[in-house]
């Protein structure tokens, strides 16, 4: 059963220029930006409001800061089993299936950008909020006056990972399988695999042709308005701005990383400018505090998680003890799979992070290459690379398959996970050099350090918190590309490209023939333990990062 | 060697021949600068606030390249930053994750030293500006007044010929301030200090006076060397000298000559 689909094949017959459906393909491609731009600006808006509810109040700011730390660090394909169990299983029908894409994209992009509206409110300079406490600013003049405006930057910062993220997810999350059934939501992810289906491959090259044109327009737009943004609202100001709570290294990482665009010793100066300062509305507040509006967000969100708490337990009661005594006996292969991941996820990283610190490295030293390349990379990052990669596995099997013999889908599963991953620590590397004090390439100069001296002593510590934000997102990206890559059958024709074992592969061949069970229970073993390591391993060097490499402490000025 | 021989007798290290820059927007800073440090001279470069100071002193050190003329060390044309002339910089520029005596190590480490003798030439350095015993403190553990210790002690460990100092107490407080002002002539222009000439850039008339053997003023648009004074006044030198006051009307007046040589 295709849900979906059969309508947008159907409708097809309108703008068809020699059996390709250009109208479709099109609208197709305007389907999943506009889902995807949209998603965006739920997260954004919905992100205005939490950020203003954390710097009101401090339990709800605990509360909402733990959480996106959890969720920041785990991988999106993690949010896999809730799919399944709320949208696919429980509201089900098209507007599960669309929901179900929607909350992939949506978990993909909405954390980076919480934070950075969070941050960017707590670090309102004190005297615009005394500005506002002086006239008596209302909810929506403090927000629209202040807040928000002060926020644009950093949103504008987050804008090019979050749109790479949600370009990634949904072309993947618009159609799946489950057993017989294929769930699919109008979009160009969808619309690709129905091309490919009907071996309409000039199709799907006009497909990629005009997503190419598509993402190319979206990405000089996001310049454009990240141009504007910072231009327009960022702060260049010597005074104190008030800041409480803990400093937000890979935020502070992703949110001057990007603000890109010639920009950034002027964003780089202001981060440094920033001094802890008490919150000025609580030395002076002389009214108590409404709650009201926390009460309703806490009780909003303690019915959701409730719900999903509920709908886990149901579903595991619904499980006979058989199923479990199955599951448990899979359990220890299961293991072995996620270990071999974990190899495979570790293999991606390295090269990424090699790549990152050699061309990363030659991009942010050299102008006129950085003018033209960077442009580039960022319209590659965010073109989704399982639409193109069935083309690519076709122009390089041979190839590879000269080189590594029996391990050529191990190696083109690889390359897969490299392709959608590498780009995170590439850019996070290259921004950190960017963003590093002029003075420490003046003194790397003066002492005429060799490179990999520079490295080892200057830039590499100097880059760390910017490594680390950018490996993280790597290594959690890569997961979504062994998804994706160790098991994908018909990738082209009737070719499936496959690797011997992974937990990943056996997850995707459990939900393909229907094993929900296996699935769902692969996927819980995944989260659970994915989830620990990632938070673990995350926070420790979160806080080395800040404990020791913060390249603006080396300099001191007052 | 010739060349070199000859400058050494003329006493020369540095000098600036005929000097004019540019920014990327067009904006002429420079023109026809010339100047010559002598050797065991302590100089300084004053000039009104954007007049172009520091990025005089960048030129000097070669991080920037001039549009036209050139900058000569013992009369050879000096096209990259080298260690042989060092910079310390306005803002104190220590590296965080480094200890006081790894920072000061980062400029002994590219002579491929055995690590022994990097650590004696760094405990050394650490020594001679007034640092022994906090060889393992980190930056942030320190004052600003240590943190610029270090950073001289960094610059003078590379063995440098020519140290160019850009306002190196601007961002001290006051005390601090002056009680590395007391001490930084002797720390390097100490019998073990290679140093040949300390160029310093400063708006800070008083600490000007106090330091320098020369003064060069930097004015106009675009700016030049409009005159040179000489400071000979014996040291340890105080503010309530008279002479100390009449030198500072000397530098006064120059600074505030409007009109030399408008574009």
């Amino acid at each position: 059963m295709i849900q979906a689909v059969d309508f947008i094949t159907n409708s097809a017959s309108i703008g068809t220029v020699n059996g390709i459906p250009l109208m479709t393909i099109t609208l197709a491609v305007l389907a999943t930006s506009i889902r995807v731009l949209a998603l965006i600006l739920l997260s954004i808006i919905s992100g205005w409001l939490l950020a203003y509810g954390a710097i009101k109040s401090k339990i709800f700011e605990n509360i909402f800061i733990s959480l996106i730390e959890i969720f920041e660090s785990v991988p999106v394909i993690t949010f896999f089993p809730v799919v399944l169990i709320i949208f696919v299983d429980r509201i089900g029908g098209g507007l599960g299936v669309e929901l179900a894409a929607d909350f992939l994209v949506f978990t993909a992009v909405v954390w980076n950008i919480w934070m950075g509206e969070y941050q960017a409110f707590k670090t309102v300079p004190s005297e615009m909020v005394e500005v506002a406490n002086n006239y008596n600013y209302g909810f929506l003049d403090r927000m629209g006056m202040i807040y928000i405006p002060f926020s644009i930057p950093r949103i504008a910062a987050n804008l090019f990972p979050s749109v790479s993220d949600g370009f990634f997810y949904i072309t993947v999350s618009e159609v799946f399988s489950i057993g017989l059934t294929t769930y699919a939501t109008f979009g160009i992810g969808t619309e690709i695999s129905s091309l490919l289906a009907q071996s309409n491959y000039y199709g799907v090259l006009t497909a990629f042709i005009i997503m190419g044109i598509i993402i190319v327009i979206i990405i000089l737009a996001l310049r454009s308005i990240s141009e504007r943004a910072v231009a327009k609202y960022t702060v260049d100001t010597d005074m104190p701005i008030m800041r409480r709570g803990k400093p937000r290294i890979r935020q502070t990482a992703r949110f001057s990383a990007v603000a890109s665009l010639n920009t950034l010793g002027k964003l780089a100066k202001y981060n440094r400018e920033r001094r802890p300062q008490k919150d000025p509305e609580e030395l002076f507040s002389t009214t108590p505090k409404k709650g009201k509006g926390n009460i309703i967000a806490g009780l909003v969100a303690l019915a959701i998680f409730l719900y999903i708490i509920y709908s886990a337990i149901e579903l595991i009661l619904s499980v006979s003890a058989k199923e479990w005594d199955y599951l448990f006996s899979k359990t220890p292969s299961l293991l072995y799979g996620l270990m071999l991941d974990y190899l495979r996820v570790i293999t991606i990283t390295l090269i990424s992070l090699f790549m990152a610190l050699t061309l990363g490295y030659y991009f942010a030293t050299r102008k006129r290459v950085e003018k033209f390349g960077i442009p580039v990379i960022q319209t590659l990052s965010a073109y989704p690379v399982p639409a193109y990669f069935p083309f690519l596995f076709l122009g390089i099997y041979p190839f590879v398959d000269s080189i590594f013999g029996s391990y050529t889908e191990e190696a083109l599963v690889l390359f897969l996970g490299f392709l959608a991953t590498f780009y995170y620590v590439f850019y996070g590397f290259w921004m950190g050099v960017k963003a590093m004090p002029s003075e420490y390439n003046e003194i790397m100069r003066n002492l005429d350090l060799g490179f990999f001296q520079k490295m080892r002593y200057v830039i590499i510590p100097s880059t760390f918190p910017y490594l680390i934000s950018g490996i993280t997102s790597t290594v959690n990206s890569a997961w979504g590309g062994l998804e994706i890559g160790e098991y994908w059958p018909h990738i082209a024709g009737n070719r499936t490209l496959q690797v011997h074992d992974g937990l990943m592969k056996t997850i995707d061949v459990a939900t393909s023939t229907g094993n929900i069970a296996l699935a769902a229970w692969g996927s819980f073993l995944f989260a659970i333990i994915v989830a620990v390591y990632s938070i673990i391993f995350t926070k420790k060097m979160m806080d080395l990062a800040k404990k020791k490499y913060v390249a603006e402490e080396g300099i001191y000025s007052v | 060697m010739r060349t070199y021989a000859i400058w050494w007798l003329l006493g020369t290290t540095l000098e600036v021949v005929d000097l004019d820059f540019r920014y990327e927007n067009g904006y002429k800073v420079f023109q026809d600068i010339n100047l010559k440090a002598e050797k065991g001279k302590f100089i300084a470069i004053v000039g009104p606030s954007g007049v172009g100071k520091s990025t005089l002193l960048r030129l000097l050190g070669a991080f920037l390249k001039p549009e036209k003329g050139s900058v000569l060390l013992h009369g050879k044309p000096v096209l990259r930053p080298t260690p042989l002339i060092s910079m310390v910089h306005q803002s104190i520029v220590t590296f965080p994750w480094m200890t006081a005596e790894e920072n000061v190590a980062l400029s002994v480490r590219m002579k491929n030293l055995p690590k022994d003798k990097v650590k004696e030439i760094s405990s050394r350095a650490l020594e001679m500006v007034g640092l022994q015993g906090f060889n393992d403190l980190y930056p942030k553990e320190m004052s600003g007044g240590m943190r610029q210790r270090v950073a001289v002690a960094r610059s003078l460990a590379a063995d440098p010929k020519i140290l160019l100092m850009d306002e190196p107490f601007a961002h001290l407080d006051e005390l601090t301030a002056e009680g590395l002002r007391q001490d930084i002539y002797n720390i390097l222009f100490n019998e073990e200090s290679p140093l040949e000439t300390v160029i310093m850039v400063s708006h800070n008339l008083t600490e000007v006076i106090e330091l320098s053997d020369t003064v060069f003023i930097l004015n106009g648009n675009p700016a030049t060397i409009v005159a040179k004074v000489d400071i000979d006044i014996p040291r340890p030198r105080s503010p309530r000298d008279p002479k100390f006051d009449q030198m500072l009307d000397i530098l006064y007046s120059y600074l505030t000559r409007k009109g030399v040589k408008k574009q």
